[in-house]
């Protein structure tokens, strides 16, 4: 009985109960140098892709049509926080932790496009590339079921029952030709560099 | 054919001391343990078979995840394979970022280690502070890379970030903090009379034996192994004039200590690297090419080989990954754990090899 008496004035104690519910721990704080999921940074989105482009994690990065133009949309559960994003950004809409005023410093960039390979061997010729491919359809709206096109600004479209690949460049990698391919024989490669900007620009 | 045991005492998948999961099946008579053999197959990822097919920037983010102890040396010896197929030449100031990151990781990886075989043969507070010196570590690993564990720092080419000075100064007072402390605790292991009984003259492996076993790393540079660090041969490791560490003993205590040793050498190694960081760019630039090769680079726990097919366009077609740990681990069974004077040493001497079954089953 006295012990249990003992225990309840010593807890009841004001400066006690503060102690135990006001602990002192200091705050647990972030570093400045933590790379966290990307965040915008509200500089506008010119749709280059570039971050989709190099995202080494499926499905990590989209970029999405919102009101106000285009915005890249960060899914925390697929990102794995490498922040190749935020280097590749040409705009620099994107930042995690440093990176951003890193890269700014150093002058380091990822150069990335894409690849176009036909295996002549497996291709049958049924165009199905050249239809899919969601650039070549904004790009010629006219374009024929065959895969044929009167326009030269397409990335690729069948000539002379072959496919001729036109403008490499203008392809953004999403592989719908990849998926839609029959027999496998259109593969998308992606080309990545890593570089100093003032040697890209020279 | 696999030999067979007649098991008395199974030892894991799950057990206290392991930190991943492994099964050591002894053959006891008595409280002495005759034979010991190793089971794996608990934790297979099966990460050489997702990595195929897909280009470098994707397996490059695979290889560090193969190993979360270790996570540096899988990426930099995955990327300098790729350039080595490609022919990229890498300029001096990334190399050297290259050997500052990787020794942090060596750091951190060895006091891990270190800190599993006090916790094993139950000297916790050892332990603790061996831990608690890990996370000095780790925070400058991440105030150079910006994540911990994962680092990702290393491309074809060179490195991601730049190393500033101010960022340089206070890693070095950092590791000045880091080598006051691992003093004070290499003191306390080395002469701790019941540490000692606990360590010395315990799993010894002769030179012969770590020699006809192949045992790579730490553990047959405790044996006396001559010429078992991969970096005497790696260029910017030779410039830095790296000599290996040796001892001659072959136990338990022996293997710890070479640990010990090799962090203040990776200290000092940072340091010069520090003072005599050249200027210039950081990257290089360059394109992966078609090409197959086999290059090996000196992980924590030893010889870490990737042979590595690529195509034209920087996609891997094969690569096989042959970890330190696969060697360390067979020696330990059979040259190590031999009539062991009881089960606590069987346990301890397996920690003392410094066994990383992520590594080993990929």
């Amino acid at each position: 009985m006295r012990s249990i008496v003992y225990y309840v004035r010593e807890f009841l104690r004001p400066e006690w109960l503060k102690k135990f519910f006001f602990a002192k721990t200091a705050p647990l704080e972030t570093p400045s140098y933590f790379k966290g999921y990307p965040t915008l940074t509200g500089k506008e989105c010119t749709q280059c892709l570039s971050c989709m482009m190099i995202c080494p994690a499926p499905g990590a990065i989209a970029v999405l049509r919102k009101k106000e133009g285009w915005e890249p949309e960060v899914y925390p559960g697929h990102c794995i926080r490498c922040g190749l994003c935020v280097e590749a950004c040409p705009e620099g809409v994107l930042s995690s932790g440093r990176i951003l005023d890193v890269t700014g410093r150093d002058k380091t960039a990822f150069a990335s496009w894409y690849h176009l390979e036909v295996d002549d061997n497996l291709c049958m010729r049924c165009g199905n590339c050249c239809v899919s491919c969601p650039v070549n359809r904004e790009l010629d709206p006219q374009l024929a079921g065959t895969g044929t096109s009167a326009s030269d600004e397409v990335i690729m479209r069948i000539e002379g029952g072959r496919v001729r690949i036109l403008h490499e460049e203008k392809c953004t990698g999403c592989k719908t030709c990849e998926l839609n391919c029959p027999n496998r024989a259109i593969r998308v490669a992606r080309m990545v560099e890593g570089v100093h900007i003032e040697e890209a620009e020279a | 054919m696999k030999k067979t045991v007649d098991v008395s005492i199974p030892l894991g998948p799950v057990h206290p001391c392991w930190k991943e999961p492994v099964r050591l099946k002894c053959e006891t008579a008595g409280e002495r343990v005759l034979r010991t053999e190793v089971e794996l197959g608990y934790m297979k990822k099966g990460i050489e078979r997702i990595m195929r097919g897909r280009p470098w920037q994707e397996v490059m983010f695979l290889a560090e995840r193969v190993c979360g102890i270790c996570s540096v040396v899988h990426n930099m010896v995955f990327i300098e394979t790729m350039e080595e197929i490609s022919e990229i030449a890498v300029p001096p100031r990334a190399a050297y970022l290259r050997v500052i990151v990787n020794e942090l990781d060596r750091i951190a990886s060895h006091i891990l280690a270190n800190f599993s075989y006090c916790y094993t043969i139950e000297h916790e507070t050892l332990a603790m502070y061996l831990l608690n010196t890990r996370e000095t570590v780790l925070d400058n690993l991440e105030r150079l890379t910006g994540s911990r564990i994962n680092t990702a720092y290393m491309i074809p080419g060179g490195v991601r970030f730049d190393l500033l000075p101010e960022d340089a100064a206070a890693m070095l007072a950092d590791l000045a903090k880091v080598e006051d402390e691992m003093r004070r605790y290499t003191g306390i292991f080395e002469t701790g009379p019941l540490i000692a009984l606990r360590s010395k003259g315990i799993g010894v492996m002769s030179r012969e034996e770590a020699i006809r076993s192949h045992t790579v790393g730490p553990t047959a540079r405790a044996s006396g192994v001559e010429d078992s660090d991969l970096r005497l041969r790696h260029p910017t490791y030779r410039e830095l004039g790296f000599t290996q560490i040796t001892r001659t003993e072959g136990d338990n205590f022996a293997r710890v200590m070479v640990r010990f040793q090799e962090v203040f050498q990776s200290i000092d190694l940072i340091r010069k690297c520090v003072d005599n960081l050249p200027d210039g760019p950081i990257r290089g630039g360059g394109l992966c090419k078609a090409g197959s090769t086999s290059y090996a680079g000196e992980a924590p726990r030893g010889e870490l080989t990737y042979t590595i097919t690529t195509d034209d366009y920087g996609r891997v077609v094969d690569i096989a990954i042959r970890t330190p740990s696969i060697m360390n681990i067979e020696a330990c069974a059979h040259s190590m754990i031999r009539d062991a004077a009881s089960i606590a040493d069987v346990t301890s001497t397996f920690i003392s090899s410094d066994p990383c079954i992520a590594c080993n089953e990929r």
